[in-house]
Parts: C-alpha cells; sequence; structure tokens
C-alpha cells in the first residue's frame, strides 16, 4: 500500500512536469474505479462516462496546482461522488412521471455484481449509495468518507448504518 | 449479500479507451507550470519540457458527451465532411499526420510532418518546423530551404514582398531570419510561445520572455514595452493597435503603448482556453470553459456567440472577419461560427478521420 502511494506520488510530480506516461498511470489506475462509483450513485451508464470524465478534465486543469504530499485518489473520487449525488439528485428533480420507466436498465452482464444488490442499491437515495460505494468499493473509513464529503462523522455513520439495513431488507 | 461484488460492476466496452483519448487530448492542450529555478543549468531543461508538453489538441469522442452535444446545440445536422470553408481563404492545419493546407473548396494537401507552421504575409510561402529545424516551403510542399536549429518551434513570418523576417523560438531563445533564410540571430531568452510581428509598418515582434512579454522594435533593436506576467498566445488586431496576451487563465488586450486595455480574469472554476481579434475589429472572441461546457463570447459585450457541451479547443477567425472556426476536440467537430450580421452556425464532423489526431489550427490566411 505504501508502495503504490509512492508510486502515485511520483506520477503525480511526472505528470505535473509534463510525462504524458505517468499521466496515463494516474487515469489507468483510477479510471474504472471512478466510472464504477458514478454508474453505482447515479444507475447511468452514459451520465457515469460523463462524470468520470469530467473529473479527469477537472484533474488535468488543476493538476498544476494539486499539492503532490496529498493522495490523488481522494481527491478524484470526491469530485467524481459529489458529482454524481448532484446528478442523482437532478434527476429525481426532474422525475415528474414516469419514474419507474426511467429507472428500466438492460440485463447486466454475467460477470456484473448480484442483480439483486444491484435493485436494492438503486432503491436508496443517492446520498445512502454514495456512502456505501464509498465504503465498500472504494473502501475508505467511514472518517476518510466524512472528509470527502464535509459530512460530520456522525452523519456518515448513521447513514451506512441506514443504508446496510435498507439494503439487508431489500435483498433478503 | 457481500458487498464486495460492487467492485465487479461491468464497464461498458470502449468506455475507458474514449475516456483516455479525452482525458489525454486535455493533458496534451493543458499549459504546462512554469518550472522552478534551481539551477543555471534548469531553464533549458524546463524548456525542453514545456517542448515536449505543448502539445497539440486530440480527441476522439466522448460518445456519451457527444449524444448531450447533439442533443443541446443542434448541430447534429453537422456536416460529415468539410465540402467548403464559409469564408475566403486558405487554413494551415497541424495534426499528427503532419502538415495540411485546406483550401476554401475543402481540398487539402499534406505537405509533410512539421509541427508548428505560419504563412508568410501574402501566403505565398509557409515557414515550418520538424525537430530541430526550421523549413520554408510554398504550398505544394517544396522545400525552398532549411535551417538547422535545435528544438525549433512557432515560427512567425512578416514583411512586404521583397523583405521578409521570420522569427522563431528555438533552444529558449527568439531568433530571427531573413525570409531567404539567410542572417539567422538570437535575439535573447523567450519563452516557447508563438512570436507575434506587429501588422504594419516596420518590424516590430511581441514575444514571451521568461518573465512576461516583450514588444521589440527590431529595426531599432530596442523593447518598446514589456509587462509580466505568463502569456501562451500573442495576437496583435489586425490594424497592429492592439496586443492580445492570453494566459494560462486569463487574459489582457494591450494598447500601442503597453497599458492594458480589457481584460478578463474568470473564477477559479473557469478559464479563458482561447482568444482571437476579429479581423478590421478590436473585437475579441474569447472561449470560456466551464465545468463540462464552454461558451464562444464577445469579450467586450459579453454576449454568448456559441456554447457546447465538453471542452472547446480554439478559436481561428477568417481572413475577412465574417466567421469564426471553433475546434470542438470532445466532440471531433470543427464549428463555423457568424461573427458578423445574423447568427448563423456550420458544422462540420469527423475531423480526425479527416486530418488526423492532434488537430490543431495554425493559420487562416489569404
Amino acid at each position: 500500500m505504501a508502495s503504490r502511494s509512492r508510486d502515485e506520488r511520483a506520477a503525480v510530480q511526472g505528470a505535473q512536469r509534463g510525462s504524458l506516461p505517468d499521466f496515463e498511470s494516474l487515469f489507468r489506475l483510477h479510471w474504472a474505479p471512478a466510472y464504477r462509483a458514478a454508474y453505482l450513485v447515479v444507475r447511468d451508464a452514459a451520465a457515469a462516462e460523463d462524470i468520470a470524465q469530467e473529473a479527469f478534465l477537472a484533474a488535468v486543469r488543476a493538476l498544476d496546482r494539486f499539492d503532490r504530499r496529498r493522495p490523488f485518489g481522494p481527491w478524484l473520487h470526491r469530485i467524481v461522488v459529489n458529482r454524481a449525488i448532484d446528478w442523482a439528485r437532478r434527476r429525481e428533480l426532474r422525475r415528474e412521471v414516469g419514474g419507474d420507466a426511467l429507472t428500466a436498465e438492460p440485463a447486466p452482464p454475467e460477470t456484473s455484481p448480484d442483480r439483486g444488490l444491484v435493485d436494492a442499491l438503486a432503491g436508496l437515495t443517492a446520498d445512502h449509495r454514495a456512502v456505501i460505494v464509498l465504503r465498500y468499493l472504494l473502501e475508505y473509513t467511514p472518517g476518510e468518507i466524512a472528509e470527502l464529503l464535509d459530512l460530520p462523522r456522525g452523519t456518515v455513520n448513521s447513514r451506512l448504518r441506514r443504508a446496510l439495513d435498507q439494503l439487508k431488507g431489500r435483498v433478503e | 449479500m457481500s458487498l464486495r461484488q460492487l467492485r465487479e460492476t461491468p464497464v461498458p466496452e470502449g468506455a475507458e479507451e474514449r475516456a483516455w483519448e479525452v482525458a489525454r487530448a486535455a493533458y496534451e492542450a493543458r499549459d504546462p507550470a512554469p518550472a522552478r529555478r534551481r539551477s543555471p543549468l534548469r531553464p533549458a531543461l524546463a524548456l525542453a519540457a514545456a517542448v515536449a508538453a505543448a502539445g497539440v489538441l486530440a480527441s476522439p469522442p466522448g460518445w456519451s458527451l457527444i449524444h448531450s452535444i447533439r442533443v443541446a446545440v443542434g448541430v447534429k445536422e453537422a456536416q460529415t465532411e468539410l465540402f467548403s470553408l464559409p469564408a475566403p481563404g486558405r487554413l494551415l492545419v497541424v495534426s499528427q499526420r503532419g502538415l495540411w493546407v485546406v483550401q476554401r473548396d475543402g481540398s487539402r494537401r499534406l505537405l509533410g510532418g512539421y509541427r508548428d507552421a505560419a504563412w508568410s504575409p501574402h501566403g505565398l510561402y509557409l515557414a515550418a518546423t520538424r525537430p530541430d529545424e526550421v523549413v520554408a516551403l510554398d504550398p505544394k510542399g517544396q522545400v525552398r530551404w532549411t535551417l538547422p536549429r535545435p528544438g525549433a518551434r512557432f515560427p512567425s513570418w512578416t514583411g512586404s514582398f521583397t523583405d521578409t523576417r521570420i522569427a522563431y523560438v528555438a533552444a529558449g531563445r527568439l531568433h530571427v531570419v531573413a525570409g531567404d533564410g539567410t542572417g539567422d540571430h538570437a535575439l535573447g531568452p523567450a519563452a516557447t510561445v508563438a512570436p507575434a510581428w506587429r501588422p504594419g509598418g516596420g518590424r516590430v515582434l511581441a514575444y514571451a520572455t521568461p518573465r512576461g512579454l516583450a514588444v521589440y522594435d527590431a529595426d531599432r533593436a530596442a523593447v518598446l514595452w514589456s509587462a509580466r506576467g505568463r502569456p501562451v498566445r500573442l495576437e496583435w488586431s489586425s490594424d497592429g493597435a492592439r496586443l492580445l496576451a492570453r494566459g494560462p487563465v486569463g487574459l489582457q488586450v494591450f494598447d500601442a503603448r503597453g497599458r492594458v486595455v480589457a481584460e478578463d480574469d474568470p473564477s477559479d472554476a473557469t478559464h479563458d482556453a482561447d482568444a482571437a481579434f476579429v479581423p478590421g475589429t478590436h473585437r475579441v472572441a474569447v472561449i470560456r470553459v466551464h465545468g463540462a461546457q464552454s461558451d464562444l463570447f464577445d469579450l467586450a459585450t459579453g454576449r454568448t456567440l456559441f456554447r457546447g457541451t465538453g471542452a472547446f479547443g480554439q478559436v481561428v477567425a477568417a481572413p475577412d472577419g465574417r466567421w469564426l472556426l471553433v475546434t470542438w476536440p470532445t466532440a471531433d467537430q470543427w464549428v463555423f461560427v457568424r461573427a458578423a450580421g445574423a447568427p448563423r452556425i456550420r458544422a462540420v464532423a469527423g475531423i480526425i478521420r479527416q486530418l488526423g489526431p492532434g488537430v490543431r489550427v495554425a493559420g487562416w490566411c489569404c
């Protein structure tokens, strides 16, 4: 883990100096998790692509100002998850009629996670989906999630607890 | 119930590569940060890094973005080919395939593997650079002369039919050479930014120095005025009375004496990606990128001329000042926006297929 952190810092430093291979290594390391996080919050593949892509474009714009002592991943994930929450909230506001149809999705490929779990996750609010994604997909601690989402730690814990309770109720 | 399964959430086929193309293009098009001075050798190394990082716009599209673009701005009727230019003149375009001359009727000629280029004052010749070489050639690609210089970049040509000069940057110094390739000499330290000759009489040149910009009179061998900053693009108005200096984030417009007469200082969340004078006027068209959206607007009035999703790249004005070409890497489109008269838009898709990845417009000339 420490080695990976060192590698990441070196890649950030290289990318700041103009090294395309270093920037690509950052991209390859973080893009798929960023996409998955966005997708699990917004449940829309095109929107998730946009959100992950915009996060990397934001990273490019801020690269020169980025403090290379900080880890890159949390900074990127913060952008991704906050944008995904915003997107999901806006969609909720737009959903005036036909809400069920809007959530209809094609059948997932064979390798996808259990459909019941995905459907259950979709039944949560965007805020609750976000804490689940940060905790179990991106493996942040509740304290780190609190920092990422700019929330009190108690709020994160209660959201996690409620989200898990709801998921259990829906899956079982 | 194992929430670890979430890590197996599938990624759509090709999505990562689509995203990478866009991210890479944005990375290559960014303005590198100034290098920190640590030793006498550092400036040369930093310049080499800046040269390496000063890439060109390239981007096969992110399809999800394209979908929203076409819905949002109504250029779904974009032409599939660049059948013609909406205004007189020829385009000079650099891509990873090389240097192109695009005629008004859409016909195009690939001249070879050059990375920067500029028209001569009357469009009879081109100055271009290859790695470590300045080259003068005609629009059919026939080389007239070459001048080996390490890291030569960004030629800029000025003068009359009979007496011309080419300025360029090589190894951290500004050079000027006669139009026939003779008398090359270095003038002083310069940043790797295209110098700009002032239109009209005399040989006055704006160029980026390591600490800002300078306006230099080559006939009198004197700096007329200078300003601090970090310009990444310099352009004179067609009458030579105004100088536009775009920095990594915002821009300033100077008058002939170096006084700032207009500026744009965007907030942290946005930046000016490019700007250009409209020929025959002192109007400045600016591309502002904010989040996932870009605007083309008139600096003086603030009026939005064109808006789209994704990142616009360049704005280039037609010689007659009636049209603006906006490159739109995330959509793989060029959009021609009418700058005078009733609003009108013409879009062309498939730019990468036609001209190659990394397309950058180097000039629109006579």
